[in-house]
């Protein structure tokens, strides 16, 4: 009976040194890490009237996964502010938290000096009239043809009189983006850069101070993606728009870009002109700017063995 | 382990009651989106494009529906009375059930296969696409211009479409009894109009009312809040029907409970009229 006792008594007490030390561990990574990221990051403190798009401190997580961590970040009137970053690394979800399509866990994003990430989707409609959003997948209404697309902003908000006129605005916005003569297609019929074309048509219908763009020349030829370039200048230079750019592609990014933010992690890990991150210190920003694959990746592959095998024969499905 | 297993459960209770609240503010939503947009003449065209296909198309499917469900009451129904002696009163049990209980319910099903499904699996790609979000950045309320429109056209409607499935249920009644079976046309038809009245044809008509609105907003609240990817779009399908069904069945009971009282209680007063 004795003995029976004395073991559960030992498990109870085990686990609390192994959590003892595990705390004191964490505590001590914690504190390392946080000496590493001081180095690293290169987050500003921001004030709410610093830029027409403010976010302060903006952490985000799905569930467990945390994507976004206290970020903030103002975004200048004028300029176009260039967002890159590993693949899955949250570009998306910063630029979403921007135009409140997706709310922050913590923090808090203004608009013009006005906070907006607390507001019903109501009050939003309103300011998002100010947006042009791009999204990565174009994300074009398969119901509607690229002309009913491209109107469908202005119809919510306008009430259409003139038809003749609307045409023209259709005609006008396909032509920036090389798509004049494809009004009656419907997007199931497009290619994908197609689509993104009409969508990039759609989200600078109503003529909008701000445009967020994901991704616009990705899945474009070179000559395309240039001419894209070329339309982001000259909305910048006409009319003053300011742009928020999420890209992979470097040539464009130093193209367009009058300030470049690198995303890592869920922290800005590199922020300033095309000049100071192509000069810029830390070893990810470097990799990512000149395509190079880490000692880590490469070392993945080696491992896989001699018989990496590129091309598979029908025998080797066969039972 | 007891503990454990408390937990789970209190933590799957607590999901639950969440997605019921969700649900039913989603719902309330597309309910009152539904009622705003009659005041906005822009929504007009959009709720007209959904009566044409909600409604229109599902005639000959609930016609089928209704014509079959006659048929076979009238079939299962003789023998018994017929031993009774009592088969002239077939027209009064085939109408009875037909209008009240089996037209409204079947119709309301197939309803919810056909278009359920559909509105289902048509926002559910709109969502995993991110056209509602597109929808969203472009200053434009989702439910007001998708859900509305939808839910709109099926309140309106139903109703409509159990009527075609009452017809046909009975006119399927009458060619199995008096044609095939040889019930006297005559009497089946005197004894139905003294045994259905039209108390009990508004009840079947009004439940197609709650269950338009059911399937409308149950199937909508399931495509807008659907898993990424064709597995997820399938899987929303799926649980919209069988919520639809659900829900059609208990609004059934429910209404069936509160009809039963209304009419218990304005009975006595018919005579007044
Ligand atoms: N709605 C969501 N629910 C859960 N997790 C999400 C959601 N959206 C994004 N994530 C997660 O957030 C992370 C960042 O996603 P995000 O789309 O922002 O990447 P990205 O930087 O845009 O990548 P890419 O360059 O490939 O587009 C991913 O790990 C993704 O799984
Ligand atoms: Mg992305």
């Amino acid at each position: 009976m004795a003995d029976k006792n004395a073991i559960p008594k030992n498990r109870e007490w085990n686990p609390d040194f192994v959590g003892i030390g595990v705390f004191i561990i964490i505590c001590l990574m914690s504190k390392a890490n946080q000496n590493q990221q001081d180095v690293s990051d290169e987050t500003q403190q921001v004030c709410k009237d610093d830029g027409i798009i403010v976010m302060k401190n903006i952490t985000k997580r799905f569930d467990h996964l945390l994507v976004l961590d206290n970020v903030s970040l103002a975004i200048e009137a004028g300029k176009t502010t260039v967002v890159i970053g590993p693949s899955g690394c949250g570009k998306t979800v910063l630029i979403k938290h921007m135009i409140a399509l997706l709310r922050p866990s913590s923090g808090e994003i203004y608009f013009k000096g006005d906070r907006i990430d607390n507001l019903s989707e109501n009050q939003l409609s309103k300011i998002r009239t100010s947006y042009g959003f791009l999204f990565q997948g174009g994300a074009l209404f398969d119901s509607l043809n690229v002309k009913e697309n491209i109107l469908f902003p202005v119809k919510q908000h306008y009430k259409v009189t003139n038809h003749s006129g609307s045409d023209d605005l259709v005609k006008m916005k396909l032509a920036m983006v090389g798509m004049d003569g494809f009004q009656n297609y419907y997007p199931d019929k497009l290619s994908g850069g197609q689509k993104k074309r009409v969508a990039l048509a759609r989200a600078i219908a109503l003529n909008p101070e701000v445009i967020l763009y994901d991704e616009p020349t990705t899945g474009l030829d070179p000559i395309r993606a240039d001419i894209i370039n070329e339309l982001i200048l000259k909305l910048k230079s006409g009319l003053g728009h300011t742009s928020v750019v999420v890209t992979h592609d470097m040539k464009s990014a130093y193209k367009v870009g009058d300030r470049i933010i690198m995303l890592h992690h869920g922290k800005i890990i590199a922020d300033g002109t095309a000049e100071h991150i192509k000069n810029h210190p830390h070893p990810k920003v470097q990799q990512f700017i000149n395509g190079e694959v880490s000692e880590d990746d490469l070392a993945v592959l080696r491992m896989s063995g001699s018989d990496l095998r590129s091309q598979f024969l029908p025998r080797d499905f066969e039972e | 382990m007891g503990e454990s297993a408390l937990a789970a459960f209190g933590s799957k209770a607590l999901e639950d009651f969440n997605n019921a609240g969700r649900c039913s503010r989603f719902i309330w939503r597309g309910l009152t989106g539904s009622f705003k947009n009659l005041f906005s003449a822009r929504y007009y065209q959009l709720t007209w494009n959904q009566m044409n296909i909600i409604g229109v198309r599902s005639v000959p499917v609930i016609m089928v529906t209704g014509a079959f469900v006659g048929m076979t009451l009238a079939i299962q129904a003789y023998d018994q009375l017929a031993f009774m002696g009592l088969e002239e009163r077939l027209g009064v049990l085939i109408n009875i059930s037909v209008v009240k209980e089996l037209g409204p319910v079947l119709a309301a099903v197939m309803l919810a296969g056909r278009i359920g499904g559909a509105l289902t699996a048509e926002l559910g790609t709109m969502k995993v696409t991110e056209q509602i979000e597109a929808i969203r950045s472009m200053g434009t309320n989702p439910i007001r211009y998708l859900v509305a429109p939808r839910v709109m056209a099926c309140l309106l409607l139903t109703p409509f479409l159990i009527i075609y499935a009452d017809l046909l249920g009975i006119m399927g009644g009458f060619f199995v009894s008096v044609l095939q079976l040889g019930v006297n046309s005559g009497a089946y038809w005197s004894y139905s109009a003294s045994g259905v009245e039209f108390w009990d044809l508004s009840i079947g008509v009004i439940k197609g009312f709650f269950f338009g609105g059911a399937i409308a907003s149950i199937s909508c609240y399931k495509g807008f809040h659907c898993r990424e990817g064709a597995e997820g779009v399938g899987q929303a399908c799926t649980e919209a029907f069988v919520a639809s069904f659900i829900s059609i069945l208990a609004l059934n009971f429910a209404m069936g409970l509160i009809f039963k009282a209304i009419y218990n209680t304005f009975w006595p007063l018919r005579v007044l009229l």
